[in-house]
């Protein structure tokens, strides 16, 4: 029987190489539609399944709150009873987003305004019947972006558009907020390890398994299969916005869905995509856009005048800047991209 | 002459499998060992190599599979369970949406997926085709835009 132990040594080892763990034996992973997009959760330690269902679940509970094409949520009815004069009931969560959404219009002038949902049904991006409005529609629809008129109480708890035909659209925060709050949630149910891609939107919660950071590449806004380079971070979200994401074409121009309030045209503020990497959820995804319309100079003076986010802006002049807290693998440079370091 | 440092009456301890030989059925043991952990290497390992597969999933279920890289011919799938009815082309090592009556069409222009990773979304159908099979050539977890 001695000789035959080599052998049965060798067989256990064989079977036990193949059994080994992996990070999938003890996480969860799980795909969805929410939100008008396509969303994946994963949290890779034990309390993975359980943490994956709370997620969703409070995703799926804000998509009901948030989405103005569904005609029984809070946003919808707020904007059913625009002009009435009437303040409507909402939850102080909700109150809040609103006002922090007035926060970014107001340091931001122009930049950013969630009362431009009347100009975005103009261009078909809601029902994805996209077209080039006529002047007349767009100058009416106009007309009614304004976030002062959107008044939210004191207390958080209503809130009311003051003039007839107004609307809000949280397009620009939404899955910042659902990636706050789905965070929460797997955090609650005991996950440490944890990624997800709310659209592209991406937030990563503690280490990978292994304790190494995360690893988020940034796409080429010019060749979404290329990568400009990757940023390598732990408790962060990345929020990208560029004009290749929702887009069509009309007479030879290419028209994207990131309109400019001042406008009410696709922005065109010479940038080609915008990332936003915080440890804030909600604000990386207001930045993005709001950042995305001002341009390449306002969004730097706006990073120097805080500390609490960094930017990776792609300029339709072929230059990527990268700001100095970001740890930033450039790979555009075979691609004709130069990468430059700003500074504060 | 001396061939040697050890006398003939020193005793030698030789090696236990000279001691006894193997025999047939230690062989026949030993070579069912070795194909036990060839097939479960080969059955259990990550998928690698030459495979890879494509998952058509609408609004959460298998609508179809398909290893691309076992295809000869092209081949066409209606989809017409969805929103709006669409036509998937695969065809040897790719795989695209060939038509879709949903108006943004944004699925159609994504164009052909050939790579373990690849997703190509129709958000309007919540419909997914997801490649996987080959390792990933990637070197990161998640992509941001």
């Amino acid at each position: 029987m001695k000789r035959l132990f080599p052998l049965f040594l060798a067989l256990s080892l064989s079977l036990s190489a193949c059994g080994a763990p992996t990070v999938g034996d003890v996480g969860a992973s799980e795909q969805f539609f929410a939100m008008d997009t396509i969303m994946t959760v994963n949290v890779l330690d034990e309390n993975g399944e359980a943490a994956v269902q709370a997620a969703r679940a409070e995703i799926d509970r804000l998509e009901q709150m948030l989405s103005r094409t569904r005609e029984d949520s809070v946003i919808a009815l707020l904007n059913t009873h625009a002009g009435d004069g009437s303040a409507l009931a909402v939850e102080p969560e909700l109150g809040a987003l609103l006002r922090f959404a007035q926060s970014v219009s107001q340091d931001l002038p122009g930049c950013f305004d969630i009362t431009i949902a009347p100009v975005m049904d103009a261009w078909g991006f809601t029902r994805e019947e996209r077209h080039v409005p006529d002047p007349d529609t767009l100058a009416d629809t106009l007309a009614l972006v304004d976030w002062r008129a959107l008044t939210v109480a004191e207390d958080d708890a209503s809130a009311r558009l003051e003039e007839p035909g107004m609307a809000v659209d949280l397009g620009a925060v939404a899955k910042g907020f659902a990636a706050q709050r789905a965070a929460d949630a797997i955090r609650a149910a005991g996950g440490t390890s944890a990624l997800l891609d709310l659209g592209g939107n991406i937030t990563v919660l503690g280490s990978k398994p292994d304790g190494a950071d995360w690893r988020v590449a940034v796409k080429d806004p010019q060749d979404t299969e290329r990568q400009l380079g990757v940023v390598s971070l732990r408790d962060k979200t990345l929020s990208t916005s560029g004009g290749y994401e929702r887009y069509f074409e009309a007479n030879g121009i290419t028209y994207h869905h990131i309109l400019d309030p001042e406008t009410g045209y696709p922005a065109d503020s010479g940038l080609l995509s915008v990332t936003v990497v915080s440890s804030d959820p909600l604000l990386a995804d207001a930045l993005s856009t709001a950042l995305f319309v001002a341009g390449r100079q306002a969004a730097l003076d706006y990073w120097r005048s805080r500390d609490d986010f960094e930017l990776i802006l792609c300029g339709s002049d072929g230059v990527v800047t990268v700001t100095e807290g970001l740890t930033f693998a450039f790979r555009g440079e075979e691609h004709g991209y130069t990468c430059e370091t700003a500074r504060r | 002459m001396h061939f040697g440092g050890r006398s003939m009456d020193t005793p030698v301890k030789r090696p236990a499998a000279e001691r006894r030989r193997p025999t047939i059925g230690d062989g026949v043991l030993a070579l069912l060992v070795i194909l036990c952990a060839a097939a479960l290497f080969f059955g259990l390992r990550p998928a690698s190599g030459n495979l890879l597969t494509a998952r058509i999933v609408l609004d959460g279920v298998l609508v179809a599979e398909y290893d691309l890289n076992a295809l000869t011919s092209p081949v066409e799938l209606a989809v017409d369970g969805g929103a709006y009815p669409m036509v998937i082309q695969a065809e040897p090592g790719r795989i695209r949406v060939l038509e879709s009556g949903c108006p943004s069409q944004d699925c159609v222009h994504t164009g052909w997926a050939d790579r373990a990773g690849d997703q190509i979304i129709c958000l309007p159908n919540r419909l997914v085709i997801s490649l996987s099979g080959a390792e990933a050539q990637t070197d990161f977890d998640a992509v941001t835009g």
